[in-house]
């Protein structure tokens, strides 16, 4: 989905703000993956990491392509829940991916129709990995409450 | 006599003119309403299939509510979106949209089949994209998401009621 034109407002800041996601649950499945050891889950925990790194990898690439320097991972990251066991590790992997698939809607809502294509591809590649961790499902993945009660009249 | 225009003195609608065309938005939110009314059709009636049949196949209900409730929900927020202009003229029906596939006999077959269909949602949502306002297509993304979600549970449904 490399582009050699200049990129609609808005573009390189979506792309990053998913890079960023990306970049958190690379490191977050790594500390999820070290509680569900021996087990299903682990070999999901690493299949979910590599796919994680797959994407990170790819927003690279196109940021890269539109003439952009890709933001960098931090060192660490601030867990947004305490992980202490295997439980705590699957409710960190369910929040990484819904933050994941909120962040893809960011490319979603650009127009450039690649872009916007492979930002759905992931929304959806991220809720099924959700709903697999929290064994169910939900009605609007990475949609915002605030999104979904606030409809507004459509351009 | 001068038009009613020139005596107002300026260009504003043709009041006299065809009713307009609705948005592209419209278009596109009115199949993905269709589609999600037929989807719901057709949960109801492989439960009413699986309430009938009883023995294990009763027991569908408890997979498939949830993702029934999860259909509900999609046309609730579809519909909240659609704003017609008033006096438009109604889009034409897809030819799908026209001629549903019946849901096929058999609780197994029935499953399998609501299986298929909520595969061909997710691809249908993301062919919807194209067009979309920023809004709209990212309430695409999200039910389509949604559904391919849904095609994992009725795997599971499936294994269950296996003959």
């Amino acid at each position: 989905m490399s582009s050699r034109v200049r990129p609609a407002p808005g573009t390189i800041q979506a792309l990053q703000t998913a890079l960023t996601a990306e970049h958190a649950a690379v490191y977050g499945y790594g500390v999820a993956g070290a509680y569900l050891t021996g087990s299903a889950q682990a070999t999901a925990a690493t299949s979910d990491w590599l796919a994680h790194q797959v994407a990170r990898d790819h927003l690279e690439a196109v940021l890269r392509s539109l003439g952009a320097q890709p933001a960098a991972a931090a060192v660490a990251y601030q867990l947004p829940v305490p992980v202490r066991n295997p439980s705590q590790a699957v409710a960190l992997a369910v929040l990484l991916e819904e933050r994941i698939a909120t962040a893809y809607l960011g490319l979603v809502a650009l127009s450039n129709a690649s872009i916007r294509d492979y930002g759905a591809r992931q929304v959806q590649a991220s809720a099924l990995r959700a709903a697999a961790w929290r064994g169910d499902t939900v009605a609007f993945p990475g949609m915002t409450s605030a999104a979904l009660a606030r409809p507004r009249k459509q351009s | 006599m001068l038009p009613l225009a020139a005596v107002s003195g300026c260009d504003g609608p043709d009041v006299l003119a065809a009713p307009p065309s609705p948005a592209p938005d419209v278009t596109v939110l009115r199949g993905a309403i269709a589609a999600e009314q037929l989807m719901i059709t057709r949960y109801t009636t492989v439960l009413h299939q699986a309430g009938a049949a009883g023995g294990s196949a009763g027991s569908l209900a408890g997979a498939l509510q949830p993702l029934l409730a999860e259909h509900r929900a999609h046309l609730a927020q579809l519909r909240s979106r659609l704003i017609v202009p008033a006096g438009s003229k109604a889009s034409p029906a897809t030819p799908h949209e026209r001629a549903p596939a019946p849901v096929p006999p058999g609780v197994s077959a029935s499953v399998a089949f609501l299986r298929t269909a909520e595969q061909d949602a997710a691809t249908t949502m993301l062919e919807r994209l194209h067009g979309a306002s920023s809004s709209l297509a990212q309430l695409f993304a999200s039910i389509g998401a949604s559904e391919a979600t849904h095609v994992p549970v009725l795997d599971a449904a499936a294994a269950q009621v296996a003959p």
